[in-house]
């Protein structure tokens, strides 16, 4: 799952080209849509629709078949669960339910840039900005994304050098190392946002509007060309 | 020019000194720091960018006070970490430096080729939509420089940039470092790199011990070293 994280590869096909608002409406739509229909076949035309909507992103191959797969494994067991409890078409519905929503995220995640993703959080975020900078929420999303993998080393790491000390059975050497590396690892994200100035200066369309006392005191009757200059100039 | 004065560091809960009291100019193109591990050359490279900050003593860039204007001084003096993992936010090489460039770029077209030229530039152009976990280690420390230098900073400092690297990579790292049109302050422990600097500061025990000629701090780092060596096996 973790190859997936940077799947995104720049295209020109319609899914490329459509907004994330839209795009994240879709995913809701279908959500709802899985749960709320019952009908096996239905599920499976959906979960084909879906699939076929991946393949239209061109995506990248490999890290995608590799996603497929990890999702076919779900399915898979879910249908094992099902069938032995001899529900064969709920079996069939859920396992459809499963690709269907899997194969659409995945195809969102290739058609959309993380960019684009931190605007919409930035803009979906607006109404709290008093609370928290919606720059910064943005951001804490593409940092979440970005640990994931890192967290995933730093415990197959640990794994590997508890084994080489002969204690893989103890989870203790192995969670204590990672935990406190994950720590560490998040210090030095820090620290390297801090030292790339980002999200300390707002985007120059995000800055906060000049109050009135700072605003040029124009003449009344003034027009608005000149008080546009007057401001420039200022 | 970047300025310290009688800046001093201690650390934040015991209080012990890591760097004692230091007043420099440092105006020179080139400039090494040098020292054992521990001794505060980090630290001291820290507090040029306000990622360390002075107990006592002020620290100043161009006029800018690390403390007071932590953004501005930000914006001139690009940071360069050990491990570039830690640097790398984005899934992707061209979204990391878009990154960089939304504080000073609004317009996400604009962005994304000041974001192209800025991987051309080093080498990376054909890197641009793999993920950063997909890069090698010395393409990473590239990427990151490529982070640092598409905002133009008139500074950078690099703390140890070629240590985790193999030879071909140190060897391409240190010279693209070398050929930037900015003032360069470098933290190393590779003497080689040291020696091709302006100006070298040598430091030891939490205080800049030598500053001056490269030759002759290299040649006083080395008597410093083995006459510690000497006391441990005594």
């Amino acid at each position: 799952m973790i190859s997936l994280l940077g799947i995104y590869r720049p295209r020109h096909t319609p899914l490329h080209r459509a907004s994330v608002g839209f795009k994240l409406v879709l995913l809701l739509a279908a959500t709802i849509c899985v749960i709320v229909v019952d009908d096996p076949v239905t599920a499976c035309g959906i979960a084909a629709a879906c699939l076929l909507l991946l393949l239209s992103t061109a995506p990248p191959a490999k890290p995608t078949l590799r996603g497929l797969l990890l999702i076919a494994i779900m399915a898979g067991v879910t249908v094992i669960f099902q069938v032995w409890r001899g529900e064969y078409a709920k079996a069939v519905d859920t396992a459809a339910d499963i690709v269907a929503i899997s194969a659409l995220a995945l195809a969102i995640t290739c058609s959309t840039p993380m960019e684009e993703v931190l605007d919409a959080i930035s803009k979906l975020a607006r109404p709290v900005r008093r609370i928290l900078p919606p720059e910064t929420l943005g951001l804490m999303f593409a940092m979440t994304l970005r640990a994931i993998p890192e967290a995933a080393r730093l415990l197959v790491e640990a794994r590997t050098a508890a084994r080489a000390r002969g204690l893989e059975r103890s989870p203790r050497a192995i969670l204590i190392p990672a935990a406190t590396r994950s720590v560490g690892f998040a210090l030095q994200l820090g620290q390297a946002l801090h030292a790339r100035g980002i999200a300390e200066e707002a985007p120059p369309d995000r800055r906060p509007r000049p109050s009135s006392a700072d605003e040029p005191k124009h003449a009344p009757g003034t027009s608005r060309r000149a008080r546009r200059r007057d401001t420039l100039n200022s | 020019m970047i300025e310290f004065k009688d800046a001093a560091v201690t650390a934040p809960d015991s209080g012990v000194p890591i760097l004692d009291p230091t007043t420099l100019t440092l105006t020179e193109d080139r400039i090494s720091i040098i020292g054992a591990n521990g001794s505060g050359k980090s630290t001291l490279a820290r507090l040029i960018n306000g990622l360390v900050i002075p107990v006592s003593g002020t620290v100043t860039v161009d006029g800018f006070d690390t403390v007071k204007h932590g953004a501005k001084v930000r914006r001139k003096v690009g940071y360069l970490f050990t491990d570039p993992t830690s640097q790398l936010i984005m899934p992707t090489a061209i979204e990391d430096v878009t990154l960089s460039l939304r504080r000073i770029i609004d317009d996400r077209k604009e962005r994304n080729l000041a974001a192209m030229a800025a991987l051309e530039e080093i080498g990376l152009g054909d890197k641009a939509d793999v993920s950063v976990n997909a890069l090698s280690g010395g393409q990473r420390q590239l990427l990151a420089l490529a982070g640092v230098l598409a905002v133009t900073p008139s500074i950078i400092v690099a703390d140890e940039p070629t240590t985790l690297l193999d030879l071909r990579w140190r060897a391409h790292v240190g010279a693209l470092l070398r050929a930037l049109p900015v003032q360069l302050i470098e933290v190393t422990h590779d003497l080689d790199s040291a020696s091709r600097a302006d100006r070298t500061l040598l430091v030891d025990r939490g205080a800049v011990v030598f500053d001056g000629d490269p030759r002759e701090a290299i040649g006083m780092y080395r008597d410093l070293m083995f006459g510690r060596v000497k006391e441990t096996e005594e």
